[in-house]
């Protein structure tokens, strides 16, 4: 359904010095560095599938979208969406895919939801009785209702995403790209965002790529996940290998009263960083928990303030780069 | 999307604008006022100008009018439904709202000029009627159907040559973001043209007829309809340099699409 092939990014950026001599020197004798965004990337993507794909900022997932939406021409390698090239056959191509870019929206400010909505089914071409079908389930699946005669401008972020979600499978693409679609969202929205997606994946067998930085969408999601890491892909595999090398272990920060020294790390973990009065911990949930670990170090010294914090994704990926998991499918 | 279909999405795209307008009836007011204002202070120094010297190198006042009046009609068809070429760089391309396009079924040029209709071109419009009509009055223009056919094929092919110029200098935009300035350089060449292109040196009359031929939408069908001896390429040649201009404008737009494809932002 989409297949990447030693796909391959390389941005010209123009040299400037600073301050007004650099910018006039800029002008007369432009010199340009290169940055390759995506090196040499491969992956093929199955119908159906909901695929997680990964990486801190910068890393190269906007860059590797925008290949396969047909915004940007790749400068080497080779991709394909249901066939075609997505670019030289953008518009082919557009009918197909649906895409939410998470911060910038496709409605219209000024416009109620049902007015914006009127104009890109028509800008897809979606027939009448089409249109009303889907806004009559979207209804019920988004509930929609509501919001339907309030413009974008008044909707709060989860509405305008509940909006744009609509907005994107009016015209039911059979592969929907989702950049950060739950980025800003309080967790009750996240989680009905989250099984709007599952739905409409298990529905109508809609294949779904989303970029995020939160892990949890990615837990409720994916089986899949892509991790891209300084343009580079590290990971092609299964969420759970994942889950099983690195969702175990968890970090715990005290903050103590005095200062420490010649205190004993409890059993099942490891000392991330010590401080003057701070310390932070790694233990590894199927050995030991997090009562076990605080009662310990509670025991030897009065402390002020705890914190605990799941593995997140930056720790995950230089994890794994560091860790040279292999396995690229 | 087939090209039939284009009117009627432009239609739907209209019909939301005015509503939009209609919810900020201030902004509406005040734009359309210093519209009129802008104008009134440029017909103003016309008839200042004209009061003093009563004629303007040989040109009398109802004559300086049908230039200047036909001029304004042309660029009020460009301010009307061309306006947000302007914004390209700024609007579009640097806040990545140009994305949105690249992933939708039409035409991205076509979006983006139905994406805002500029209803401050419609007093521009008005203006520019009312001085043809007052200046055609005064110079005893009869408005037979062969003149208003001409009239119109005149006003409208001046309104392409504004848009096809605008249209060149604003793919800038995907080069260096802000294409404003470079629009404005050669769109304001067109103040040149509210006058009879005889008055200036021979370099600017050359200029523009050949480099920014805004010359074939005012001053050369103006002195068509005064009557005048006009030669045949100036009278009748504004629509064939306006489709010739148009056609390389949408090269070099698709050129520019092309660029922004291989750079992104």
């Amino acid at each position: 359904m989409i297949e990447a092939v030693n796909l391959t990014k390389v941005y010209h950026i123009p040299d400037k010095d600073p301050g007004v001599r650099g910018a006039v020197k800029a002008l007369f004798r432009p010199r340009h560095t290169s940055k390759t965004a995506v090196k040499d990337v491969s992956f093929a993507i199955e119908p159906g599938e909901i695929v997680g794909y990964i990486g801190v900022n910068g890393a190269g997932k906007s860059t590797t979208i925008k290949m396969l939406t047909g915004i940007l021409v790749p400068t080497g390698g080779q991709v394909r969406v249901l066939g075609r090239d997505p670019h030289r056959e953008r518009v082919a191509n557009a009918r197909d895919i649906g895409v939410v870019f998470g911060q910038r929206s496709q409605l219209w400010w000024d416009l109620a939801l049902r007015e914006s909505l009127t104009m890109v089914g028509r800008i897809y071409e979606v027939d009448d009785a089409r249109f009303q079908r889907l806004i009559s389930e979207f209804s019920e699946t988004l509930e929609l209702k509501e919001l339907l005669p309030i413009p974008i401008r008044n909707m709060s972020l989860g509405q305008k995403m509940r909006a744009e979600l609509a907005a994107t499978l009016i015209h039911e693409p059979r592969i929907v790209y989702l950049d950060e679609p739950t980025i800003g969202l309080d967790l009750l929205v996240k989680e009905r965002i989250r099984a709007f997606i599952k739905r409409i994946n298990q529905e109508k067998g809609t294949t779904v790529v989303l970029t995020t930085h939160d892990l949890g969408d990615i837990e409720e999601l994916c089986r899949r996940v892509l991790i891209i890491d300084n343009g580079v892909l590290i990971y092609d595999g299964s969420l759970e290998t994942i889950k099983q090398r690195f969702g175990k272990y968890r970090e715990i920060t005290f903050e103590t009263a005095a200062d420490l020294n010649g205190l004993d790390v409890p059993t099942g973990a490891d000392v991330l960083e010590k401080g003057g009065r701070t310390l932070s911990l790694r233990f590894d949930r199927t050995q030991t928990s997090a009562s076990r670990v605080s009662a310990s170090i509670m025991s030897q010294i009065e402390v002020i303030d705890l914190s605990l914090k799941e593995p997140d994704l930056s720790m995950v990926v230089k994890q794994i780069y560091q860790g040279g998991l292999k396995e690229t499918a | 999307m087939a090209l039939l279909n284009y009117p009627s999405l432009y239609w739907l795209f209209l019909k939301n604008r005015i509503k939009i307008l209609m919810e900020y009836r201030m902004n509406f007011l005040i734009g359309a006022t210093s519209t009129i204002m802008i104008q009134g202070a440029g017909l103003l120094t016309v008839w200042v100008i004209m009061s003093q010297i009563p004629d303007l190198n040989g040109w009398t006042l109802p004559q300086v009018l049908l230039i200047y009046g036909l001029i304004t009609l042309s660029k009020s068809i460009n301010h009307m439904f061309a306006d947000n070429l302007w914004t390209l760089g700024r609007d579009y391309v640097r806040t990545g709202a140009f994305d949105r396009f690249m992933v939708r079924p039409v035409d991205p040029l076509f979006h983006l000029l139905a994406d805002r209709f500029c209803h401050d071109g419609i007093g521009n419009f008005l203006v520019g009627g009312v001085l043809v009509a007052i200046a055609a009055a005064r110079l005893g223009i009869v408005w037979t159907p062969g003149v208003i056919v001409y009239f119109a094929v005149m006003v409208l092919s001046g309104g392409v040559i504004f848009i096809a110029l605008n249209l060149m200098t604003c793919v800038s935009a995907f080069w260096i973001m802000d294409s404003v300035p470079v629009t404005r350089v050669v769109f304001e060449m067109h103040e040149f043209a509210k006058y009879p292109l005889s008055i200036y040196p021979r370099a600017i009359g050359l200029l523009l007829t050949w480099a920014i031929p805004f010359g074939f939408a005012s001053y050369f069908p103006a002195t068509r309809l005064m009557g005048l001896e006009t030669p045949l390429w100036q009278a009748y040649g504004a629509p064939l340099v306006a489709a010739v201009l148009l056609a390389v404008a949408l090269a070099v737009w698709r050129f520019g699409l092309r660029h922004y494809g291989s750079t992104g932002t």
